[in-house]
């Protein structure tokens, strides 16, 4: 035989996630295991409760719903997901097994390439990155009727026995808490729930009311820094020595935003509570398990180091953590904030031990108040792994006399913190976006002026600072510098609005690449040398637009999927167009941090840019759209600033 | 013929060849109605669906240079019991031919010939029904290689998709203005259906086609009640 006699189909396959990652000789093998059925529309091909499915269904032509009956308005069928061509279904239920959880229908006559469960389950063994994609799309429908329905997911689902590998699916909080949580009432003597800790070999006792309702928690560590220490007698009730009121969480929550909670805290307990009832108890130790790694461990030793030295030593270990969690998935929005959580516990610590060691050092204390500003990405928390430092330093108003010494102190400083955060794998930032420059190391006044400045006479090169900084957050400030200087950047904002003229203008400078992929779908063989820009051609317009509406409304935060949000509501932003920019910029902030994980997977230094050659089908579909709505909401910009004015 | 005819037809046969020496590839064609009954399920009818392209249209003059046929099971078609094979059809292929499937002198040099092909074929299909459009023609040039080698002609029930989609396609058209010729070619019908073509057109991957039809068409039989294999002998059994 010269050839394998289904090479087009196997090429079909090629390109449906994630089996594009599959050697030749195995897809073959998948191949010539499949069947080709037909189902006319509407037949029902996976019933929900029924047995689980035994095949892994790839859409030649044609769609299917996912659905969840029962749990849509009315008792109607809630749809949680729509699978067009080059989609799979049916594959969750198979490595699930058990019930089915999902009822899948063809919403139009269906033509699909059926994979056998046994060979799929094969391929599984040999290629885990089949079963995470699987896992990982188990957390997308369960996310998507999350979004619709309140009440109880488990009771309609069938969700109980949720078997798949815990690391790979993003477990939600019910199935890791302590479900039986040892309680005490108030008035409670510490020696007594002391003695039930023990006995029950706890490490921490939920105080609540009566009725459940819960008032706060004392954990092992408050017996030792707490009661030990400032107890009279061991008959005081607990409540004197309780934290209260308690961080809580809901039982349905994923396993993620419980992380971020407790490593946004600082806690290592959460109290789970349902309907104002405490159902148990998240530690840090129930998360740890499921990652293998130590997340919440890790943020604590962030949080006890004593030294710069120790700080940089620990980067790896952080590294590889936050890998970790960007592997287990999730949303756009929570992985961001994830690395956010982590970088910013860096810094904050950075700065902390490098006051120390400039006292210790003789130079003394820090003369005035300050604050540390993250700007651009860092400051609207949308770092993906490593990016380049972009920072700055306000500092409280000084006399004329002083003003030099003060300066220096803290440019001194932010030479440290900076050189400090290339060690712990930051780069500097190439444009000299940093506190260690003069620039950007100003007193209050000067930064007012600055903005002012900025926003009255605007230039290309501070228009493209204003990129920069008009992001600005604070991650260390010990007085509200922040909020004032925004107030400035407002007030300077209404006194010039032509000014948003030139931003939105300035937004407009990178614009997506409409007929790169049509191009490239046409181009066979040809050399595609030219690669895409991920961020600048995707991202960066997007983030762009928001900002510019969201200086216009006046909007705080610099977020972009929050400002899409405020700007929405607003009435800036159609419903449906903001909707379409929040998933374009997820769907393009998802394929670069996979981008990024492959690339340090395989050694290489993680960049922006992605050979659309190897995308497949759905993520050049995906692309696509994302781009045109990029388009959409330029054209939108250019209506509303008029930008063709500026000459 | 109804089933019952033929399958009287198939031991009046037998009767006759009762003393002849047969091949085991004969011997076991000729079992191949045996478990057939009108009222199966055809969900549970095991079909082979069959191409060939050849040197032209003339059945007397024109040869087979290549067979391709898919097992269907249970409404799915197995990609993995696929026969594919070029056959040495012992004269030039004309360049019109040539055109049409591609398969040019060079490429069937070292094919095997009808015969052997044949035979491999028989055992591919198995007690099967043979399911392809323009079954004529395909049955042609079989029963011209069976009556030549064994003296008899292929004993399988076959069916035809073009007679099966005058009577269940086009039969629903309203204005009957459809009912052409050319509606039934294979890929009409095809666009009609909205099948893309998944393979190359191969005989093996016009046989996934007729097959992906074939399917359709069971599926529209089974929508207007007829879920036996009665009901699609009805509509399909070549005449």
């Amino acid at each position: 035989m010269e050839e394998f006699h289904w090479q087009r189909i196997l090429e079909f396959v090629r390109a449906v996630a994630p089996f594009d990652a599959l050697p030749p000789e195995d897809l073959e093998r998948a191949v010539s295991a499949m069947e080709v059925a037909y189902f006319p529309r509407d037949t029902v091909i996976i019933e929900q409760g029924g047995p689980s499915s035994r095949f892994l269904y790839f859409i030649q032509s044609g769609s299917a719903r996912v659905g969840l009956p029962g749990a849509g308005e009315g008792g109607g069928e809630l749809l949680v997901d729509e699978r067009g061509e080059g989609d799979t279904f049916g594959g969750l239920s198979l490595l699930q097994g058990g019930k089915a959880m999902f009822r899948v229908t063809a919403r139009e006559d269906l033509i699909c390439y059926l994979l056998p469960g046994e060979v799929f389950k094969e391929l599984c063994e040999t290629h885990p990155a089949l079963e995470r994609h699987y896992g990982a799309s188990l957390a997308r429908n369960l996310q998507a009727v999350r979004e619709h329905v309140s009440c109880e997911l488990p009771a309609i689902a069938g969700l109980e026995g949720l078997s798949l590998s815990a690391a790979m699916v993003r477990s939600r909080v019910r199935e890791l808490m302590s479900p039986k949580p040892v309680t005490c009432l108030p008035a409670m003597p510490v020696k007594a729930a002391a003695h039930n800790m023990t006995q029950q070999q706890v490490g921490s006792i939920v105080v609540a009311q009566p009725g459940g309702h819960p008032l706060g928690i004392l954990t092992d560590t408050d017996f030792r820094v707490r009661v030990m220490l400032r107890a009279c007698s061991l008959d005081e009730p607990v409540a004197e020595f309780m934290s209260c009121p308690p961080h809580t969480i809901s039982p349905d929550a994923y396993a993620f935003e419980a992380l971020l909670a407790m490593s946004h805290h600082g806690v290592h307990h959460l109290v789970v509570v349902q309907d104002d009832r405490v159902v148990g108890v998240l530690s840090d130790r129930d998360l740890q398990a499921i990652t293998g790694g130590s997340p919440v461990g890790v943020v604590r030793a962030i949080d006890k180091v004593a030294s710069v030295g120790e700080l940089v030593r620990l980067h790896p270990s952080i590294d590889r953590v936050v890998e970790l969690l960007l592997r287990m998935g999730g949303s756009a929005r929570e992985m961001l904030a994830l690395v956010t959580e982590f970088n910013d516990r860096v810094t904050t610590k950075l700065i902390a031990l490098t006051e120390e060691d400039m006292e210790h050092g003789g130079e003394g204390r820090p003369p005035v108040p300050y604050g540390w500003m993250a700007l651009g990405s860092e400051g609207r928390r949308e770092q993906t792994l490593r990016t380049d430092q972009d920072n700055a330093l306000i500092f409280a108003n000084v006399p004329e006399a002083s003003s030099e010494r003060v300066k220096g102190w803290f440019l001194g400083f932010s030479e440290r913190v900076v050189e400090g955060l290339v060690r712990c794998g930051f780069p500097r930032c190439t444009g000299g976006v940093m506190a260690s420059n003069p620039d950007w190391c100003q007193s209050e006044a000067d930064w007012h002026q600055t903005f002012v400045r900025w926003v009255q006479d605007p230039k290309p090169v501070t228009l493209r600072l204003g990129s920069i900084f008009f992001d600005f957050r604070e991650i260390y400030a010990e007085a509200d510098y922040l909020d004032t200087l925004r107030l400035r950047l407002k007030q300077a904002m209404e006194d010039n609005r032509l000014f948003l003229r030139y931003m939105a203008a300035n937004a407009l400078y990178n614009r997506p690449p409409l007929g790169f992929l049509r191009q490239f779908v046409v181009e066979k063989g040809g050399e595609h040398a030219n690669k895409l820009n991920l961020k600048l051609s995707g991202l960066t317009p997007i983030v762009d637009g928001a900002r510019v509406m969201a200086l216009e409304l006046g909007i705080d935060t610099t977020n972009t999927l929050e400002r899409l949000a405020a700007i929405e509501t607003q009435g800036l932003l159609k419903k449906e167009l903001a909707a379409d920019l929040v998933e374009a910029f997820s769907f393009i902030t998802l394929l670069r941090i996979s981008r990024h994980l492959e690339a340090r997977a395989e050694g290489r230094t993680p960049d922006n840019f992605v050979d659309p050659e190897s995308l497949n089908n759905f993520q050049r579909k995906m692309l696509r759209e994302s781009f045109k709505v990029v388009n959409e909401l330029q054209s939108l910009l250019e209506q509303r600033y008029q930008t063709r004015l500026i000459t | 013929m109804s089933l019952v005819k033929a399958k009287l037809a198939n031991l009046l046969l037998r009767r006759r060849l009762k003393r002849r020496d047969l091949n085991p590839h004969a011997l076991a064609n000729l079992e191949a109605l045996e478990g057939l009954d009108p009222a199966t399920p055809i969900n549970e009818c095991r079909f082979v669906v069959l191409d060939t392209e050849t040197t032209g249209m003339d059945p007397e003059q024109d040869r087979v240079v290549s067979v391709g046929a898919v097992r269907l099971v249970q409404g799915r078609v197995r990609l993995g019991e696929a026969f594919s094979e070029l056959v040495n059809p012992g004269r030039d292929i004309p360049a019109v031919a040539v055109k049409v499937h591609g398969i040019t002198p060079d490429k069937i040099a070292s094919a095997r010939h009808g015969a052997q092909v044949f035979e491999e074929f028989l055992g591919f299909l198995g007690r099967d029904i043979l399911v392809a459009h323009y079954a004529k023609f395909d049955l042609h040039f079989i029963n011209r290689v069976m009556r030549g080698r064994y003296g008899f002609p292929l004993q399988n029930l076959v069916l035809d998709t073009v007679l099966m989609c005058q009577a269940v396609v086009l039969a629903s058209d309203p204005y009957g203005i459809s009912r052409h010729q050319k509606a039934c070619r294979l890929e009409a019908l095809a666009q009609r259906f909205g099948i893309a073509a998944p393979e190359r057109h191969t005989a093996l991957g016009d046989a996934l086609i007729t097959a992906m039809i074939f399917q359709r068409m069971l599926a529209r039989l089974e929508a207007v009640g007829g879920a036996r294999l009665k009901d699609l002998m009805r509509v399909a059994q070549l005449k």
